[in-house]
């Protein structure tokens, strides 16, 4: 039985309707990332499964009981906050245990479960401080404890890494994951960040404009994402975006866009030559080699011909950033924009002539509306 | 919105109404029995059946209610001048000048606020006398010129205003003094605003030292005549005594009436009390 | 620019402090010269059971004053904490008796609790309660003034416990909602703590205001019935300005100082061992 059911819940601030028919079911055990931008609606979501945000209409289940109705300490949960929220006038032992002390629940079981979540944490050296006395990360770690020692029916984290730097973000990922794994609680993670989703999710919810884009494993969602918005949202550098129109050509689709020409798989057209598509290939699709000299001259403004042999696309390299192991190799193809990421030691210098060849296997059409158009294959191998 | 809830806000409204009222009805039963002749005063009714200004004519015959309001506009806006000008010239000086002696000036402002003023009292006292100031304006407000309070606050304000606009004022040729008066005080308004009600109201309530120092009724600031009206059995009635307050409170509320969120900052954030 | 400032408090300030303590050990009726007095001042306050009784009236003024104090503007505050329509209108209802002067409201509450024509007992006597003499029963007379004296304050002390309430981080309150917290628990655990900092500033506030009582008494009772409403300051003022004797006034002042500074510290400390319980 799913552990939480959204049905058909409403939300409504005054005159605007934030959230609208939201149907969710989180399967049990699983970790379920709500990501989206600001104002998507994710954190507004998971107040509602709180109990923190009345639900304007519609019904919100865990485990098959009702809840919609019920205030949030009778609903079995356990949040970790953005900001933490622990008690600034409480030690670390005083934190984890106030819910428990609040229900009544005997002294040994307390310090039992106050042990053992302490343990696992690595909270034992801490539990007399008070959190002022604590880094951005044990605070993390206090507040995640704090959620477990009440083993409730589900986890909900509020943004819980946006505080912490890169680093210790990294860090706290793995440790969230392989605690939800070994914990087996159903938990629903709100994030911004779509390497926090990928990494984390047993399955991804995207939203936008509280409204869900799609559901699925992270795989999923990069390869197969059923529209633009999806497609430009998961995935780092960004996916490439042009805008163009499609043909069919003796059996074979063509993408035409200002100095660019195509040729896609076999096929027909799904839609009129007239009707705008927008191609979509991920930077670390792209097949990069230089194709002559760094020219000394200043930057040269000649439009770049597209080659309308198959497959490739010619440009110029206006800004390359270099990572390390990989670069992001920034070139213009006619009015165009692109960026491909590039793995080898040598990437191509800044001011050359590059081509870059597009794989019609990891190629992505989206329609006016935005829509995925047909099966792009994902390549399995 | 659920049932529950409703009702739970409409108890809160009701609560906070029967709260407000024990706070403004007094004040309204005060002002409508100066109104009242003296067989309905003590009634609950805020209207009285058959209106009178008696009780002010009265009053206003018995005692010098007039003087003694000029007496304490006087005094409370002289006093708040004072203080200002003083005030912000102490405070910028400590600031933001140099000088010899500077943090012992500012150790010696939060020590006089830390030392009740019960103890300085008899010794000024003592020293008014000996000045031969009793009687006089000068014992009312010389002693109030400077106020440790206003200069604090006014001095944490000062530190916030850029170490630049001091210097190309200071390149300019100013002289310290109009940096201070045009550069600073516009700047400051906020604060000096709450300098300004807070001194005031100190100013204009202050009971207890216009007793020690002023005996002539024609020089008695208006809550010191008013206590000794009421108390000397001036009053008579109460509707006279009460009428008395009237002239004292209304003035104050009026103005708080426009101004309450100045005064509650002025008066909460520096912790006067009138 | 600072000159005349510690010009004037070394006239002002320091002088009379330091004058104060010499005056200890004086008499004077500021008409003939002062004599020395040795201790005799000290001594005599020692014993005087005047000034100890001052002492008392003042705790027990202040056992109904302060926990009343810190209960109803508590209370208050919590009620205006929220999204209220008018909220601006309800806190300047309160804050209204802060700006009044004393004078007034003692001249007013001595009508209000006025034995025959007062409104208190006039509203009493409509819900079948016989009028209570207030200020003229020994028994009475000080917590009636220190009902008063609350009810004047009470405003400043809800701006106070309201900017605390302010920095009660949100997530905190929704964490404890989460874990399981019903409403009094919620204050119990969550807001009371909080707001520590603030109950102490109100006691320590409204103690010292206590020691300082003056106008209320002056006007009200006059230090009666039977000397129960008899302030420290009170007796300060009528040794100097009636019985003319500065030295023992001067005497009083230094005591009460001593007083207030002792009994501050010492809530301090007790307050402070609370919080690390």
């Amino acid at each position: 039985m799913p552990s939480v059911n959204f049905e058909h819940v409403t939300k409504r601030f005054g005159d605007a309707t934030v959230i609208e028919d939201f149907d969710l079911e989180v399967v049990n055990g699983e970790l379920l990332v709500l990501v989206g931008g600001s104002g998507s609606g994710k954190s507004t979501i998971l107040r509602m499964l709180a109990g923190l945000e009345t639900v304007t209409s519609g019904k919100i289940l865990i485990d098959g009981r009702d809840v919609t109705d019920l205030p949030p300490r009778d609903r079995d949960v356990a949040m970790v906050f953005q900001d933490y929220g622990l008690y600034p006038h409480m030690t670390v032992r005083e934190n984890l245990s106030l819910g428990l002390r609040l229900r009544k629940i005997p002294r040994p079981e307390i310090e039992r479960r106050v042990a053992w979540a302490g343990g696992i944490l690595g909270l034992e050296p801490l539990l007399d401080r008070k959190p002022k006395a604590l880094s951005g990360g044990q605070r993390q770690r206090v507040a995640m404890g704090r959620a477990m020692v009440r083993e409730p029916k589900v986890f909900l984290f509020d943004e819980p890494l946006s505080n912490l730097d890169a680093a210790l973000r990294a860090q706290m990922r793995i440790e969230i994951g392989g605690l939800q794994r070994r914990l087996k609680t159903t938990t629903v993670y709100v994030t911004h960040d779509q390497v926090e989703a990928m990494t984390l999710g047993d399955r991804i919810v995207v939203l936008a404009d509280g409204r869900i884009q799609q559901i699925g494993r992270p795989i999923d969602l990069y390869q197969n994402p059923v529209n633009r918005f999806v497609a430009g949202f998961i995935g780092t550098p960004a996916m490439n975006f042009l805008q163009g129109t499609l043909a069919s050509e003796g059996g074979r689709l063509f993408f035409s866009a200002e100095a660019a020409r195509l040729k896609l798989r076999s096929g027909t057209a799904a839609v009129a030559s007239t009707e705008p598509v927008t191609l979509g290939i991920r930077p670390e699709d792209l097949q990069v080699h230089a194709i002559d000299l760094p020219t000394t001259r200043a930057l040269d403004h000649s439009p770049t011909q597209g080659a309308s042999d198959g497959d490739t696309l010619t440009g110029r390299v206006v800004l390359v950033e270099r990572l390390g192991g990989t670069s992001h190799v920034h070139f213009q193809v006619g009015p165009h924009r692109l960026l491909a990421s590039v793995t080898s030691d040598s990437p191509p210098e800044f001011g050359t002539n590059i081509t870059a060849r597009v794989p019609a296997a990891r190629v992505h059409l989206f329609g006016g509306d935005g829509r995925a158009i047909g099966q792009t294959p994902s390549l399995r191998s | 919105m659920k049932p529950k809830l409703v009702a739970r806000r409409i108890g809160l409204y009701v609560g906070l109404t029967i709260a407000a009222l024990t706070f403004i009805y007094p004040f309204l039963w005060m002002a409508s029995s100066t109104f009242k002749p003296p067989t309905e005063v003590g009634s609950l009714a805020l209207i009285p059946h058959a209106p009178t200004l008696d009780n002010y004519r009265t009053m206003w015959a018995r005692a010098p209610f007039g003087r003694a309001l000029v007496n304490s506009v006087f005094v409370a806006t002289t006093i708040t001048l004072a203080v200002l000008v003083f005030g912000s010239m102490t405070a910028y000086a400590m600031a933001r000048l140099n000088f010899r002696g500077r943090p012992v000036l500012n150790a010696a402002v939060i020590a006089v606020l830390m030392v009740p003023g019960q103890l300085t009292l008899i010794p000024l006292y003592t020293l008014i006398v000996q000045l031969g100031w009793v009687d006089t304006y000068a014992a009312l407000i010389i002693p109030y010129l400077f106020n440790a309070t206003a200069i604090l606050m006014l001095r944490q304000f000062f530190l916030q205003i850029p170490q630049s606009l001091i210097d190309s004022a200071r390149m300019d040729g100013m002289s310290e003094p109009r940096i201070l008066f045009t550069i600073f005080w516009p700047l400051s308004k906020p604060v000096l605003s709450i300098v300004a009600i807070f001194t005031f109201m100190g100013a204009w309530n202050e009971v207890l030292w216009p007793l020690l120092v002023v005996r002539e009724q024609n020089l008695m600031t208006l809550p010191q005549l008013l206590t000794v009206f009421a108390l000397g059995g001036g009053a008579g009635t109460v509707g006279v005594s009460l009428a008395s307050a009237m002239v004292l409170v209304v003035p104050v509320v009026v103005a708080y009436a426009f101004l309450q969120r100045n005064f509650i900052e002025s008066m909460a954030g520096s912790g006067i009390k009138g | 620019m600072a000159g005349p400032y510690a010009a004037f408090l070394l006239i002002f300030a320091v002088y009379p402090i330091v004058f104060a303590l010499v005056l200890v050990f004086l008499q004077w009726d500021l008409v003939t010269t002062p004599t020395f007095a040795g201790t005799d001042n000290i001594r005599l306050l020692i014993h005087d059971g005047r000034f100890w009784r001052a002492v008392a009236n003042t705790f027990v003024f202040l056992s109904i004053h302060v926990p009343l104090q810190i209960v109803s503007a508590l209370a208050l505050a919590l009620a205006l904490n929220r999204q209220l329509a008018g909220r601006s209108f309800w806190r300047a209802a309160f804050f209204l008796p802060v700006v009044i002067s004393g004078a007034v409201v003692a001249i007013l509450w001595s009508n209000l609790y006025a034995t025959d024509v007062g409104l208190i007992n006039h509203l009493l006597e409509k819900i079948g309660i016989s009028p209570v003499p207030w200020l003229t029963d020994p028994r009475t007379a000080m917590p009636a003034i220190a009902v008063m004296v609350t009810w004047k304050n009470v405003g400043f002390y809800v701006i106070i416990y309201l900017a605390g309430l302010q920095y009660i981080p949100r997530s905190c309150q929704e964490a404890i909602e989460i874990e399981g917290a019903t409403a009094w628990q919620r204050f119990w655990y969550l807001t009371l703590p909080s707001l520590l900092p603030q109950t102490i500033l109100v006691v320590t506030l409204s103690t010292i205001n206590g020691f300082q009582l003056f106008i209320e008494p002056y006007v009200m009772t006059g230090g009666g019935p039977l000397r129960r409403t008899y302030s420290v300051v009170l007796y300060l003022y009528n040794n100097a300005f009636a019985y003319q004797k500065m030295g023992y006034a001067a005497t009083i002042g230094v005591a009460l100082a001593l007083i207030i500074g002792i009994v501050v510290l010492l809530q301090r400390r007790l307050i402070g061992k609370a919080e690390a319980l």
